[in-house]
């Protein structure tokens, strides 16, 4: 069994298999729709230019906003004694467990609640500020995990010369700075790639245009090649991380397992958990009060009958998305593995990112089309007429957020401890599984249950290539809800949602026991 | 290496097994769930022959469906389309992804809600009705004609769903079929001045009357029907019935699809949904208008014999569709 | 038999464009204390990653006891096969294993037998038998110290790499530890290689000084000839 000395073959056979099943299929479709391209115009064409504009800009102030309250509340809850941090940390993640689509429709008539008939809000703001609601959460969780893991040290040694204010913006941000552009770049991307709140809100972006050609124009092979801006636009944003990060090594700063510094800002705590209590009472308390008042209007029948309408969906899809998320959180941790420890190997290192950048900024339509037109053969008919053809969906689409949020946590890992075991015997499984794996393990769980999660509400893909005669949650609740009244479209909704939220508590404890028994330094008083 | 091993599991969790039925016929459907699986399960239980429906939902302009279709054109999966309007079993067969069948259940059915060379026989039908918040007009404000909505009194108070997409998209081709090209631009434009209200679809038209958010709008019998059991704030009508310009009628339509793998399936799933058994389902469960004779309907539920129809070619208002679709997407964009 | 413990031969070390080792030849002997001496960005760190394996030279040989362990572009024997001990500048203290099991941790790694005995003989040697069951975060920095170089004393190696390890302690400790270091080389036979960019440091511990500048051996020799040099920049390395 492998000598101290990592290969990486084991990691790039994952990668390999990865490329094969997730990217093959999208690049044999680009090939094909070349040849079919009709209007080559509609790529460089004003409108498409404009349109592709409209999105980068919205993609970007939800990104920005999103990363900034991130940093706002995740210093609040992981670095200062704020009441009640506990609670917040995971009250916010709540609105990543139901679909954008629902909070568009959510916040819509919540919106129209509050100012009636009005002067209408410009949809482009409600879509940017809706965006912003669902993505916060996840920025906060990536940011917040990096500022638990920063060196005490560090801090203290600035909190002697100079105030906790400058201390954070002159030391502790900069360390951050990973965390802060991985959380930019995913919301950046999954706002590009969103269409169902722009469309709902009647916005014209480039995943509305995409869609359109699709089902207006039943035209493939425009829709697919439109749809190559968004490789052209991840490809930027990874040239303009590098440049900023030029792989600069000293981001292995965190001596993890230091008791973490927290800081008393007196004064502002009160403002910051009012701020806090405001955010949550904002995004998630009110959405979920408007959910849970629609869906008892009519008492209780409407419920059990989202349960009877549900029942035998959700079995399959927990399955589905397990399968989906093992998968994921596999392949995001071999390539940030490599990522992080090889040494050389940077076009290897690239091409991962692109790679699974590329499948993640793909709308679903074209992803899902795309394996169609390749895994609709007789060579594949066990992955096509079965669910393999969706759990690869989800393993193409989300590897890169699992990728993203290990790579961020390893590179906080000095790499000396890897070395320490290295001079020592140590193999290399034993490095992940003993050394490493305990030190990420609130990444490990992050990426695991991102990936499950996202999995478990994928609608975009799912509907387009899961199998006739089988059905799936994301894709009964929305196909049932269109003719559905209002009230047992909320009581699926939110089953949908305990059934999400339940997985994450299971996981949750599941972590609290893993930790436990590695006997992680920080859950120790 | 443990991974490899870890690796060799988790790739076999993909080819999962999946047992096949012979005896079974694959139907894609952008008829929603509710109102399609009943059929389907009925369907089922009369033949023993297993369904496997893929559905879709005029929500998301059945784009899942019918783009699978072309897309598994090369192999093809399904074997029977069963559309909620006539435009999308003409666009499969312009591509020549269907083939002809007659079936004998489709003998009683009106001539012009079938494909003259058998490639798509019509059943069931909505009709394209105006919506309105009682709230909000009674009496005499309430517009009985499409034609109204151009009115100085209703700007910025009619809803129609995106004419992209879905029934919407024809209704508008109908209008330039019956019209000619000019009079319907005129008449686009004319709503457009008249700040007319565009949403993602006909069952967003209907919350949006039903909130007060738009006073009338455009939409489907089927939504109209919905939004009436919902509440007592919303009617419907027939629009244009005194003016003799008539009311849209949609059927339903169903195809067989070129190539399709459970062919002989495929035909007796055609017949059973031809049949007056699911006419009669159909009216019952969401409002649809029987186009054979004699099917007993429930109360309330309106007849074909009542109604008067605007008189179109649907094969004709399909082709029409095809050419005004690029019109179409830049006054959407202009808006 | 042998008298030198580590051979380099004309060594060349780079990424990308970069070289960081020039053309470095240098023995290092048996039993002695080697200090390597030189300012950040000298490439004395890289030297000892060289020497253990973590790094892979581009050109040139590199030999412990005589025997061929890298060769041009390739490790031919494996960092834990190369009995050295490491002791990096920020310790490398696994923070989630306590005292007990960071040192027992390559010894059951190694399957070795008598893990429990050999982990407290080397605690006692150590003064850590208190500390045993603390995690590093709750040592103080002597300690931690102390528990870096027990876990790889504990190994038995012959050689023990030292990447300044003293950086970030208070005078009176380091000069504890540094006794302490002075003596362990003597108990277990060691061959030390102790990087350091602090003369005083270097010179009341070393056999032989080397000190390096840009990749390159500047001087080399005892610690006197090393006070005495005519080299420019020694000499304007040792006026600071």
């Amino acid at each position: 069994m492998g000598g101290t000395t990592l290969k990486y073959g084991g990691l790039k056979l994952i990668f390999l298999l990865f490329a094969v099943f997730a990217l093959l299929p999208v690049l044999y479709t680009y090939l094909t729709a070349l040849n079919g391209f009709e209007s080559p115009g509609v790529l460089f064409s004003y409108q498409s230019f404009v349109l592709l504009f409209k999105s980068l800009i919205i993609s970007f102030f939800v990104a920005s906003l999103s990363t900034f309250f991130g940093i706002i509340f995740g210093f609040f809850l992981y670095k200062t004694q704020i009441k009640y941090a506990l609670f917040f940390k995971v009250g916010f993640l709540l609105p990543l467990l139901i679909s954008p689509y629902i909070l568009a429709v959510s916040w819509s008539d919540t919106v129209f609640l509050l100012r009636g008939t009005g002067e209408p809000v410009s949809p482009v703001v409600l879509t940017v500020l809706v965006l912003t609601f669902i993505y916060t959460p996840l920025s906060v969780l990536i940011v917040g995990n990096a500022f638990s893991n920063i060196d005490t040290s560090l801090e203290e040694s600035g909190l002697l010369m100079t105030s906790p204010y400058k201390v954070v913006f002159k030391i502790v941000l900069p360390l951050v700075k990973p965390a802060i552009l991985a959380s930019f770049i995913l919301v950046f991307i999954f706002s590009v790639s969103e269409y169902s709140v722009p469309s709902y809100y009647g916005v014209k972006v480039i995943t509305t245009e995409i869609f359109t050609r699709f089902s207006a124009f039943y035209n493939h092979s425009d829709a697919i090649m439109q749809s190559s801006v968004l490789l052209v636009v991840s490809v930027l944003l990874l040239v303009a991380e590098g440049k900023y990060l030029s792989d600069a090594p000293f981001l292995s700063v965190g001596s993890k397992g230091d008791v973490r510094k927290r800081y008393y800002f007196d004064k502002i705590k009160r403002v910051a958990l009012t701020f806090i209590t405001f955010w949550f009472l904002l995004t998630v308390v009110i959405p979920l009060i408007i959910l849970i008042f629609q869906s008892l209007k009519n008492g209780m029948p409407d419920l059990w009958k989202a349960v009877e309408l549900l029942r035998n969906t959700v079995i399959t899809s927990l399955e589905v998305s397990f399968a989906g998320a093992l998968l994921i959180f596999v392949t995001g941790f071999a390539a940030a593995y490599y990522v992080v420890y090889a040494k050389g190997g940077k076009r290897i290192k690239k091409l991962f990112n692109v790679t699974m950048l590329f499948l993640f900024a793909l709308p679903s339509t074209v992803l899902g089309i795309s394996f169609i037109v390749f895994y609709n053969r007789p060579v594949f008919d066990l992955i096509y007429s079965g669910m393999a053809i969706v759990v690869i969906g989800y393993w193409a689409k989300f590897s890169f957020i699992s990728f993203k949020i290990l790579e961020n946590s390893m590179k906080q890992i000095p790499v000396s401890f890897d070395e320490a075991a290295i001079i020592e015997g140590v193999p290399a499984y034993k490095r992940i599984f003993n050394i490493l794996t305990p030190l990420i393990l609130p990444a490990v769980f992050a990426a695991f249950i991102f990936a499950f999660i996202f999995s478990f509400g994928e609608l975009g893909t799912t509907i387009t290539v899961h199998p006739p005669g089988t059905g799936l949650l994301p894709v009964k609740v929305f196909t049932v809800m269109a003719n559905a009244s209002q009230s047992l479209t909320s009581s699926m909704v939110l089953l949908e949602f305990s059934v999400s939220l339940i997985l994450v508590v299971v996981l949750y404890l599941f972590y609290v026991i893993l930790s436990e028994k590695y006997g992680n330094i920080r859950n120790k008083p | 290496m443990k991974y490899f091993y870890l690796f060799v599991v988790l790739v076999s969790v993909l080819f999962v097994s999946c047992k096949r039925d012979n005896n079974r016929v694959v139907v894609y459907t952008s008829v929603d769930q509710v109102f399609s699986e009943p059929v389907l399960k009925e369907f089922e239980k009369e033949t023993g022959i297993k369904v496997e429906a893929l559905y879709d939902t005029e929500e998301a302009k059945s784009t899942g469906v019918l783009n699978r279709i072309i897309a598994e054109k090369d192999n093809p999966r399904c074997d029977v389309f069963w559309s909620g309007d006539p435009v999308r079993v003409i666009v499969l067969k312009n591509r020549g992804l269907t083939q002809p069948y007659l079936s004998p259940e489709a003998k009683d059915i009106p001539e012009v809600f079938k494909d003259s060379s058998h490639y798509w026989t019509g059943f069931s039908a909505r009709a394209r009705v105006i919506i309105y918040n009682k709230k909000l007009l009674n009496g005499s404000d309430v517009p009985t004609s499409v034609f109204d909505f151009t009115k100085e009194k209703y700007k910025g108070k009619v809803a129609i769903a995106n004419p992209l997409f879905g029934t919407t998209t024809f209704h508008i081709a109908a209008l330039f079929t019956v019209l000619g090209n000019e009079k319907a631009m005129q008449y686009l434009n004319d709503l457009k001045r008249n700040d007319v209200i565009i949403t993602t679809s006909n069952g967003d038209v209907k919350n949006k009357v039903l909130k007060g958010e738009a006073a009338c709008g455009l939409t489907d019998t089927d939504d109209a029907f919905e939004a009436v059991k919902e509440s007592n704030d919303v009617a419907y009508l027939f629009p244009d019935q005194y003016n003799g310009f008539g009311c849209l009628i949609m059927p339903n339509a169903v195809c067989l699809i070129n190539g399709s793998p459970n062919t002989v399936n495929g035909k007796k799933l055609i017949d059973f949904l031809l049949s007056r058994k699911v006419e009669k389902m159909l009216a019952k469960s969401c409002a649809q208008m029987p186009l054979h004779k004699g099917v007993q309907v429930p109360k309330g539920i309106p007849q074909l014999d009542n109604i008067i129809p605007m008189k179109v070619d649907y094969n004709k208002a399909a082709g029409k569709l095809e050419k005004i679709q690029k019109t179409l997407k830049k006054w959407v964009e202009q808006l | 038999m042998e008298t030198s413990a580590i051979n380099l031969e004309n060594i060349f070390y780079g990424y990308g464009k970069t070289e960081v080792i020039k053309d470095l030849t240098l023995t290092i002997n048996k039993n002695e204390t080697t200090c390597i001496l030189g300012s950040s960005g000298s490439g004395k760190t890289t030297l000892l990653r060289i020497i253990s394996g973590l790094e892979i030279i581009r050109k040139g040989t590199v030999m412990i006891n005589g025997k061929k362990v890298a060769e041009n572009g390739k490790n031919l024997v494996s960092p834990d096969k190369r009995g050295l001990g490491f002791i990096f500048q920020d310790l490398a203290l696994w923070p989630h294993f306590t005292v007990y099991k960071n040192i027992a941790f390559g010894l059951k790694v190694r399957k070795e037998k008598d893990v429990e005995e050999k982990v407290n003989g080397i605690a006692e040697v150590f003064g850590l038998t208190a500390q045993l069951k603390k995690y590093p975060s709750q040592l103080s920095g002597g300690q931690k110290q102390l528990v870096a170089i027990a876990r790889s004393l504990v190994l038995q190696p012959e050689i023990l790499l030292m990447d300044e390890p003293l950086a970030n302690l208070d005078v009176k400790i380091k000069h504890g530890i540094l006794e302490h270091i002075v003596r362990l080389k003597s108990d277990f036979n060691l061959t030390v290689v102790y990087v350091t960019h602090d003369h005083r440091e270097a010179f009341s511990i070393a056999d032989q000084v080397v000190v390096i500048n840009n990749g390159r051996v500047e001087e080399s020799g005892t610690v006197e000839q090393i006070k005495n040099s005519n080299n420019d920049y020694v000499k304007f390395f040792l006026e600071y």
